[in-house]
């Protein structure tokens, strides 16, 4: 049984199919990369399995069992976390609040106390040395391995990473997609990350999901979706230079 | 049947009044993303423009109406410039700007009760006796010139939107004032002449409202949130959105007589306002704001 | 989470806090207080305890409120009509009243999702909605006539004591929410309710929770107030002005601080004492220009100056 799926996953704004009868599905201890053009569906996708937003029809299922009518609050508590392409920290909490208010909310899955566990994933992400200070001070990057500790901290079972790479320079692109690497093999969390940074996705993934106006057009390895002509026709080869860029 | 006539024709009646003072609190809604909590303030001082200019000077308060705008406007203007300019916008700014607006409230009501005391006052002419008789019902004069001015009001307003460069350059303010900087336009100035322009149309609305009903430098509370309600329900999108929205507000008061006690009736906008409030959190004012 | 998040230590402002608290409770008994002295320090007391209790919602969540006198009310009512009922302690009936207070004060559940000022507002509107259906229930608070209780002087006496105990109850509830992830929580929903709720955070459980605490408290504050007077009338028990009285508590101290709300409730009942003695005319005038001024040029208040005056103090301190 997958950790994570979705059966039929449809989500209408008006008349728009912002995401069509989609399947999905995440196995414990993996990489998903989900691609497509701009207003594939993606982010919305994250937001229907994250409970921010309910669906128009179809269902998540967490180790079978489905999520329905789940708020974002008590997915977070079932294991299921995201982040946002543009983050989001707590202007008025120190780093270390912010992640301690995520810590909060770990359940049975953390043991230890919450200061601990939030210094613990402070440390993780690289950010010990700021933890009294407010995320107004931090860069870009550091601000986005806030956004990935303040996650981190509720002990998810899947973590979604919505373009976390994105906007980075070459270097700090590089050393987060190793922290995202170091998250599956030392946490034990299966990741699924929206990523138009194509080296990094293809590189970081087990498995991609090309996803055009809602609906999955391929699925497989890195290697088989960029050989696949629907993906290059609806997407790579439109963005070819962008993507290998 | 006949009462329901009378009721209808005075639902009718009450929503142009409406109607007037809720543009007053939209539009600077709808430009500054500021809810002026000092718009029950203004109102007051409205009236009491108006009351000064009849007792004192015997000037009729129709005729008194273009005075009224002007120094509406001009307090408008400086509350833009000395208080409200100075704050943070948009949901950062929301309980600060609240705050300071109903500083300002409190320090209007004590200037009106320095000047005239807290007596109530109304305004009372020949009109106010006089009566015409209208499907069977007999209606007041000033009720229906009240009427007439908030319909006029409201058409002058959307035409001043619509047609007028500084009415489209506000509209455009509204929609997106970053790329108004960028075009050059003088977006501080714009803020303040909508800042005006709200102020004006609420002295205005104080100044009908006191031909009607009595007033003390108290009132202004209620008429804040009848505006309030009329802005949510109707949006900001259409003159005929606003003037459905007050008559809808209008009709429910007044026919509330019907099943209420007379004393709980004011209690059916307070409690209108919050339901309107929770069943359209999202697009509260709409989209569409001065579309 | 016992270890301290912020910088401030606590142990001294914890001790100054326990020693200024006991200096209080013997203060009458080692000093011949007036009674004019005595009267004015347990309405202070109840106008501070009520503040920090506004503060949760207010400072703490964000959520403005304008309407608290409905729980001031109600518990006020409430309680008189206990111990005009039954031969129960009063402070049973004050319990009771906050905590049919803190129950009514639930009713504003549905607009809690509301932010900014359409919370602000609507709580206008549901202040104003109760004001005007507990006057026209004239069989519960007697309708514009009101209602009086049986005169206790000794009681009233002793409120001196029941009001600095809530005080410090209330004020070391405060410090505790604050320091806790429960306060970090209030803070975060403060923040962004969406990006809370992404991270657990139940908006709607906190939510409905302090406004219910809050409520209660504030309502408690309603019956001893209804004791003290011995004389209660839904005008002015439920009314606007009585809401605002909190919000500018609140925002003369600080907003959101822990103790400001409790130095601006001194501030405020002693500024009220001195302008209705003296210029009753300019009474509303100044609590305007105060809170303009306030927001203007000092967002946290008195909190804010005096943050102010001891960074200076520091800075000098460290120049000699």
């Amino acid at each position: 049984m997958p950790l994570l799926a979705t059966r039929a996953l449809t989500k209408t704004f008006g008349g728009l199919r912002a995401v069509d009868a989609l399947d999905l599905h995440l196995e414990e201890g993996e990489i998903l990369g989900v691609i497509g053009p701009n207003g594939a569906g993606k982010t919305t996708l994250f937001s229907l399995i994250a409970g921010s937003i309910p669906p128009t029809a179809g269902a998540v299922l967490l180790d079978g069992v489905s999520m329905l009518g789940r708020p974002a609050f008590k997915m977070v508590r079932a294991g299921v976390v995201r982040t946002h392409q543009i983050v989001k920290p707590f202007p008025n909490l120190s780093v270390v609040e912010n992640v301690v208010v995520g810590a909060l909310h770990a359940g049975g899955r953390a043991t230890g106390s919450v200061r601990d566990r939030a210094v613990e994933v402070l440390a993780f992400v690289g950010l010990e040395d700021r933890t009294h200070a407010f995320p107004g001070t931090l860069t870009l990057a550091g601000r986005k391995r806030l956004e990935l500790a303040r996650a981190l901290a509720t002990a998810p079972r899947v973590l979604m990473l919505d373009e976390v790479i994105a906007g980075l320079n070459p270097a700090e692109a590089q050393a987060l997609a190793t922290l995202i690497r170091r998250i599956r093999d030392e946490r034990q969390v299966s990741v699924i990350m929206i990523e138009h940074v194509m080296p990094a996705v293809m590189s970081l993934s087990d498995r991609v999901v090309v996803l055009d106006r809602g609906r999955k057009i391929a699925e497989g390895t890195p290697a088989e979706v960029v050989n696949d002509s629907v993906v290059v026709d609806a997407y790579l080869g439109e963005n070819h230079e962008g993507g290998t860029a | 049947m006949e009462r329901f006539i009378d009721l209808a024709l005075s639902a009718v009646l009450l929503a142009g009044l409406y109607a007037t003072m809720a543009y007053g609190l939209g539009i600077i809604y709808g430009v500054l993303r500021v809810v002026n909590l000092a718009h029950g303030g203004v109102i007051m001082m409205g009236a009491y423009m108006g009351w000064v200019l009849h007792r004192k000077l015997g000037v009729d308060p129709y005729l008194s109406i273009p005075i009224v705008v002007a120094a509406s406007y001009l307090l408008g203007v400086a509350m833009y410039r000395v208080l409200v300019r100075h704050l943070p916008r948009g949901a950062a700014g929301g309980p600060a700007s609240l705050l300071l607006l109903f500083g300002f409230w409190l320090v209007l009501r004590n200037g009106a009760y320095l000047l005239f005391t807290g007596d109530d006052q109304s305004i009372t002419t020949a009109w106010s006796t006089s009566s015409v008789v209208v499907l069977g019902s007999q209606l007041s004069v000033s009720r229906l010139a009240v009427l007439a001015i908030g319909s006029v009001i409201p058409v002058g307003l959307h035409l001043f939107l619509h047609r007028t460069h500084l009415g489209r350059a506000i509209r455009a303010v509204a929609q997106n004032p970053d790329s108004c900087t960028l075009v050059g336009v003088d977006v501080e100035r714009i803020y303040g002449i909508t800042f005006g322009i709200g102020t004006a149309l609420a002295g205005v609305a104080g100044l009908l409202s006191a031909t009607l009903f009595a007033f003390n430098p108290g009132s202004g509370s209620s008429e804040l949130l009848k505006s309030f309600v009329v802005v949510v329900l109707g949006g900001m999108g259409s003159v005929p959105g606003t003037g459905l929205a007050a008559l809808i507000l209008a009709v429910v008061e007044v026919f509330a007589i019907l099943v209420l006690p007379s004393y709980l009736t004011s209690a059916v906008g307070f409690v209108m306002l919050v339901l309107v409030l929770v069943i359209r959190p999202g697009g509260l004012f709409g989209h569409r704001v001065l579309g | 989470m016992r270890s301290r998040i912020r910088g401030l230590a606590p142990t001294p402002i914890l001790a100054g806090f326990l020693l200024t608290g006991a200096a209080l409770a013997v203060l009458p008994l080692v000093l011949e207080l007036s009674i004019y002295t005595h009267n004015l320090m347990t309405l202070t007391f109840l106008s501070v305890a009520g503040a920090l209790a506004w503060n949760w919602m207010g400072g703490f969540l964000g959520q403005v409120s304008f309407g608290h006198a409905a729980t001031f009310g109600v518990g006020g009512f409430v309680a008189a009509r206990i111990v005009l009922w039954a031969p129960v302690p009063a402070p049973l009936a004050w319990l009771v009243g906050g905590l049919v207070a803190g129950v009514f004060a639930l009713g504003a559940h549905p607009a809690l999702r509301l932010r900014g000022p359409y919370f602000s507002i609507a709580t206008i509107g549901l202040g104003e909605a109760t004001r005007l259906l507990f006057t026209y229930w004239e069989d519960f608070t007697g309708g514009s006539s009101g209602l009086s209780l049986p005169i206790e002087t000794a009681l009233k006496h002793r409120l001196y004591w029941w009001g600095l105990g809530l005080v410090v109850l209330v004020t070391a509830a405060s410090w505790l929410i604050r320091r806790s992830g429960l306060g970090l929580q209030l803070l975060a929903i403060k923040a962004d309710v969406d990006a809370a709720a992404d991270l657990g955070v139940s908006a709607t459980f906190y939510q409905d929770l302090m406004i219910a605490l809050s409520g209660a408290v504030v309502g408690v504050t309603g019956g001893m107030w209804a004791s003290y007077f011995s004389f209660i009338e839904p005008n002015d028990m439920f009314g606007f002005d009585r809401s605002i009285g909190f919000v500018l508590m609140a925002v003369i101290g600080g907003v959101g601080t822990v103790l400001g709300p409790l130095l601006g409730a001194v501030v405020f009942v002693l500024l009220r004492q001195y302008l209705l003695a003296s210029y009753p005319q300019l009474y509303l005038g100044v609590y305007g220009l105060l809170l303009i001024f306030i927001i203007l040029f000092e967002p946290l208040g008195l909190t804010g100056l005096l943050r102010r005056l001891w960074q200076r103090l520091s800075a000098l301190r460290g120049k000699v």
